[in-house]
């Protein structure tokens, strides 16, 4: 019974490998973000002003300190800070979200709202997070 | 003379009449346990099936009966995106993400497999254990998750299951383990005759 589970098994992982290849450029190992959907620290300073950073963090870690320039937008009082960063987007300007580390899921959920409730385009997540910015800013 | 197709009958009734009662209740039987073989296969083929390509239009074709249009959709078929069903796995916080990525691919044509092992009866008991085992996690990690009070969808029949509630998770997964148990004690009292 163990050798026919084994055999099973085993062949199930051929066309899952296949697959896996197949989709190799579309999902990613390291986050549940697409690739295509994540930026660097590098890259998003290289935006300039072009970039709005929002803060997916709650908000005492906001006020501790937080990326120069950002905004505080988090799902705690999402109804009560989406007026206030749409006042400051406008057509053209990417969108940088972040949250503490890499492996949080605050930014990951402020961007996908941001894209379905908002239906805003240019909307990334920082790779690294929080950290990432600290680490590229010593 | 040559015999007629009539004239046949009355041998076959006589052989039909001699075949022993428990034998006729014994086929009658095999037939059933192969219907539950074919139900269940469908089961899973078609969880399977829904987490790698996108079945919503097709499915939603062939609920309104319009066959020629489930031809245009069958034809149109796309791949699904493995990052839904890795998420919907990730949502239940029991595995690291690359684990859930592995299991996006892995777990879909596991199914598959098991199930067509179900229907040409090749490694067959290997086929039950593997598919018993998947139900049984299945049904710890949405009980777990609901005892954890995460509000999530288990993703198990692709979009089909994304409003589904817990009771009916729960009953549907029940249900299927009962079968696959059903199916193993059956086998292995076919085995021992």
């Amino acid at each position: 019974m163990v050798r026919q589970a084994a055999v099973l098994a085993a062949l199930a992982f051929l066309p899952a490998a296949g697959e896996a290849i197949h989709f190799r450029d579309k999902i990613s190992w390291r986050s549940s973000i697409p690739p295509s959907e994540m930026v660097s620290v590098e890259q998003a300073r290289g935006w300039g002003d072009t970039a709005i950073w929002v803060d997916a963090r709650p908000d005492d870690e906001f006020a501790s300190d937080h990326v120069p320039g950002a905004i505080s937008l988090n799902e705690d009082r999402w109804n009560e800070l989406l007026p206030q960063f749409l006042a400051v987007w406008s057509p053209g300007k990417k969108i940088v979200v972040y949250c503490s580390s890499l492996s949080c899921n605050a930014s990951r959920e402020v961007a996908n709202r941001l894209r379905k409730e908002a239906q805003l385009s240019d909307v990334f997540v920082l790779e690294g997070g929080w950290e990432a910015w600290l680490k590229g800013n010593r | 003379m040559s015999q007629t197709p009539n004239a046949e009958r009355p041998a076959l009734n006589v052989e039909l009449s001699g075949v022993p009662a428990s034998n006729i209740k014994h086929q009658t039987s095999n037939v059933l346990w192969r219907l539950l073989d074919f139900v269940l296969a469908a089961v899973f083929i078609f969880a399977g099936l829904s987490k790698i390509f996108d079945l919503d239009h097709l499915l939603t074709a062939l609920l309104h009966l319009r066959f020629g249009d489930a031809l245009i959709q069958f034809r149109q078929l796309t791949a699904a995106s493995p990052i839904e069903f890795a998420n919907g796995i990730d949502n239940f916080k029991l595995v690291p993400w690359p684990v859930s990525v592995a299991l996006a691919f892995y777990l879909p044509w596991l199914e598959i497999f098991c199930a067509l092992a179900l229907v040409f009866r090749l490694l067959y008991r290997g086929a039950l254990i593997l598919l018993i085992t998947l139900m049984v996690v299945f049904t710890l990690a949405i009980t777990a998750a609901k005892l954890r009070g995460l509000d999530i969808t288990c993703g198990c029949f692709g979009h089909a299951s994304q409003h589904w509630s817990f009771p009916s998770h729960l009953a549907t997964n029940l249900t299927i383990i009962a079968g696959l148990v059903a199916l193993s004690f059956a086998n292995r009292s076919r085995e021992r005759l």
